[in-house]
């Protein structure tokens, strides 16, 4: 299988002004293959969004190599999209002013910008609130908008940060199911980051579990081989409580009080 | 040494503003009655202050500040409890406050002067006015924001009436009184120094204009010295008691972690 | 809206009752309702106009160039540290300087007329817009920052794009802070120094021992105060409808 990211031996540390470094990956082997869904878990503060953000290029690398499609990431670039916890919807542009953004910067002609904003909006079930304010919309509309915004530029990797970690409990499931949905139709390479493990069980092919600061990869588990297929009813089996509770206690292990 | 040095650099602008102004004043670029040099300025103040009569007219501003300061918090105070608790009295109160904070009330002062004659008593109801405006809003509406589960503990214990005003309304309030303390003493300072200046009767404001009078330029410029230092010293120092007011306040325990 | 403004009305009632009742010296508060025939005399034989003209246009002329002004330089500073580590030191150093103090020093430099009047109101509401603007330009969400990079936003569009729109609360707020801060200075400054312009207006009447007319013009700054911030509210509102008030 196609490597689409490769993260060598990396290292990445924290310097706040006056504060001792914090180093926040150190020694990262990882590889994700093109097309999979790989969820990462582990304890707070284990670098795990950190990862992501390296990925987006938002932060620089201090040791090792990371690689997108065989070439070194230096910056943000149009091959990542991102979606955060807190949505960072632009509060002053309606929802389909939001999912317009992106095709805006990229400067495709009007009619080609209306087509898929408008296709996005179908498709994440946002008919009807185009005009509305994010502010106005629940946290689960708020997320499907951000979500609409990121894939509406067609991105090669599609990077997750606990995404529905702000959401209820009820909303999280229904987005976990859509999630499933959209990314079966057009399987994007995605990277998905969550503290919640049943969560990351169900959604992935392949779960890493990462140590403790500073982190690395503590083991990777093939979820998706070990249950066979996925589908909405298998949130509650035996199966996959089985996984999530091996995962979480190599999660466990590194937790510390 | 090195923290002295990182002083200067931050602010080499200050420094530039002032060596350019002394260079004109020196080179005569400028008449010195439009713009004395700050060295100038500098010995003019110190011997105003040992010479001259400066020290008075700084006793006479201090003491009407201070006493307009505390007239206007004796009132604003239980007033913004009292708005906050009892409804006819907020009914009757906010479109006043609503009408009165963005109305320059110094056009009130002719009406004072009516009023009040030409000595102390118009300058200190004037300055207590207005500083009984930032002070009102305060209370009123931290009074207002009081977490309604304090109130109910208190009065699970046996907390009653108007106990329960001063043991738990009056504490939980104290960071926004402290707030709107802070907004109201500069105010009062500043009314007071207007007042004497449109007016006269003694203080640091009629010092100013007679200065600008007996076309004095560099008595004037002590004037703008005198009242912004004071002005200044009187922030630190309100800042500082909030501090020590507010030892038990998470916004204060912050500032040590 | 009425029933917010009855205790206003009440407060007038009394005002009325307690003088023509005979309860308070005339001469120390004239009866409402001359006070508001002798303001109708005022605005029918044009004896305002002049007056009203002169402090609006001082008003705005100071006001308008301090947002233009103030905003550039907060946004800019956000954007340019060279030019925040320059600026900086001299807002601090003139931040505490109460701008009424400064209006004898521009009689000096720029006389009795307009000039000095705008220069106190430029110089007076300059501060706290450069100072909301330069934190709302800085304070901006980096999550916001970070979408709009992923969304393919370059650098120079980002400050318009996103950081400008992000910021415009803060900045409408120390707008209206600087709105009645630039009344202020307008009627201190006119009473002060000048031969024209409502504070003055007030000032000579209230000399002359015309009170009902004093108190009059009074009124009218009143009012010209509440009517500027109740329309720059509403002017706000409309700009930030998308924001969670």
């Amino acid at each position: 299988m196609a490597v689409k990211i490769e993260a060598r031996q990396l290292q990445a540390v924290y310097k706040a002004h006056g504060q001792p470094p914090v180093v926040a990956l150190d020694g990262l082997d990882l590889q994700v293959h093109a097309n999979e869904f790989l969820a990462i878990v582990g304890p707070s503060g284990c670098g795990k969004s950190t990862l992501l953000y390296l990925i987006a290029g938002f932060l620089q690398v201090t040791a090792g190599a990371l690689l997108l499609n065989d070439r070194l990431i230096v910056g943000p670039q149009r091959d990542c999209g991102i979606v955060f916890q807190h949505f960072a919807l632009f509060p002053w542009k309606t929802v389909k002013g939001n999912i317009l953004y992106g095709l805006e910067e990229r400067r495709l002609p009007r009619a080609e910008r209306e087509r898929i904003a408008q296709s996005y909006i179908a498709q994440m079930k946002l008919t009807g609130f185009e005009q509305s304010y994010p502010h106005q919309l629940s946290g689960g509309m708020q997320q499907r908008v951000a979500l609409a915004r990121t894939l509406a530029l067609d991105p090669d990797v599609l990077l997750m940060d606990e995404p529905f970690a702000a959401l209820d409990a009820q909303t999280r499931r229904l987005m976990q199911e859509e999630l499933l949905e959209t990314w079966s139709a057009r399987r994007k390479t995605v990277l998905f980051v969550t503290h919640d493990v049943r969560e990351a069980v169900y959604l992935a092919d392949r779960v890493v579990v990462m140590t403790a600061r500073p982190g690395r990869v503590k083991a990777v588990i093939e979820t998706r081989r070990a249950m066979g297929t996925r589908d909405r009813e298998l949130f509650e089996t035996a199966e996959l409580s089985a996984q999530a509770n091996v995962i979480w206690q190599l999660v466990r292990e590194e937790v510390q009080w | 040494m090195v923290r002295l040095r990182r002083t200067l650099s931050n602010s080499y602008s200050v420094l530039l503003l002032f060596l350019v102004w002394e260079g004109i004043s020196r080179a005569g670029l400028v008449h010195p009655f439009l713009l004395p040099a700050p060295t100038a300025i500098c010995l003019k103040l110190v011997h105003l202050l040992v010479h001259g009569d400066l020290g008075q007219h700084l006793i006479v501003s201090l003491w009407r500040t201070g006493l307009s300061f505390i007239v206007a918090v004796a009132i604003a105070v239980p007033l913004g409890l009292a708005m906050a608790h009892i409804r006819l009295v907020r009914w009757f109160c906010e479109p006043i406050i609503a009408v009165g904070f963005p109305t320059p009330k110094i056009v009130f002062l002719q009406i004072l002067i009516l009023w009040f004659g030409f000595q102390d008593l118009p300058k200190i109801v004037m300055a207590a006015v207005e500083g009984i405006f930032p002070i009102v809003s305060a209370t009123y509406l931290g009074a207002l924001g009081v977490d309604r589960y304090l109130l109910w503990s208190a009065r699970s214990m046996g907390t009653a009436g108007s106990r329960l005003l001063w043991k738990v309304t009056l504490p939980a309030t104290l960071p926004q009184i402290m707030s709107g303390v802070q907004i109201a003493l500069p105010i009062c300072f500043i009314v007071i120094f207007v007042t004497e200046m449109l007016m006269g009767g003694g203080g640091l404001g009629d010092a100013m204009m007679l200065a600008q009078r007996f076309a004095d330029s560099e008595g004037v410029f002590v004037g703008i010295v005198m009242v912004s230092a004071l002005g200044y010293a009187a922030m630190r120092g309100v800042a500082c008691l909030r501090h020590a007011l507010l030892r038990w306040h998470p916004e204060t325990q912050e500032w040590h972690a | 809206m009425v029933s917010r403004m009855l205790p206003l009305l009440i407060l007038a009632a009394l005002w009325e009752g307690l003088t023509r009742g005979g309860l308070l010296r005339p001469e120390a508060l004239p009866p409402l309702d001359r006070v508001v025939l002798r303001w109708l005399a005022f605005v029918v034989q044009g004896d305002l106009w002049p007056h009203l003209g002169a402090s609006l246009w001082r008003q705005a002329a100071g006001f308008l160039l301090s947002v233009v002004v103030g905003t550039g330089l907060g946004i800019g500073m956000a954007r340019f540290p060279s030019l925040q580590s320059f600026c900086e030191p001299l807002l601090a150093l003139t931040y505490p300087i109460p701008k009424q103090a400064l209006i004898p020093v521009f009689m000096i430099w720029l006389g009795i007329g307009h000039a000095s009047k705008i220069a106190v109101i430029f110089m007076g509401c300059l501060i706290p817009i450069v100072i909301s603007a330069f934190h709302g330009a800085r304070g901006v969400d980096p999550y916001l920052i970070w979408s709009a990079t992923n969304l393919g936003t370059s650098r120079r569009r980002l400050w318009w794009r996103l950081i400008v729109p992000a910021a415009l609360p803060d900045i409408l707020s120390g707008i209206r802070i600087a709105l009645s801060l630039s009344f202020i200075l307008l009627v201190t400054s006119e009473i002060l120094a000048a031969r024209a312009g409502l504070g003055y207006l007030s000032f000579f009447l209230g000399e002359s021992g015309a009170y009902e007319e004093m108190f009059a013009v009074v009124l009218t700054v009143i009012l010209l105060g509440y009517a500027a911030d109740r329309a720059y509210h509403r002017l706000m509102h409309r700009l930030l409808v998308w924001h969670r008030m």
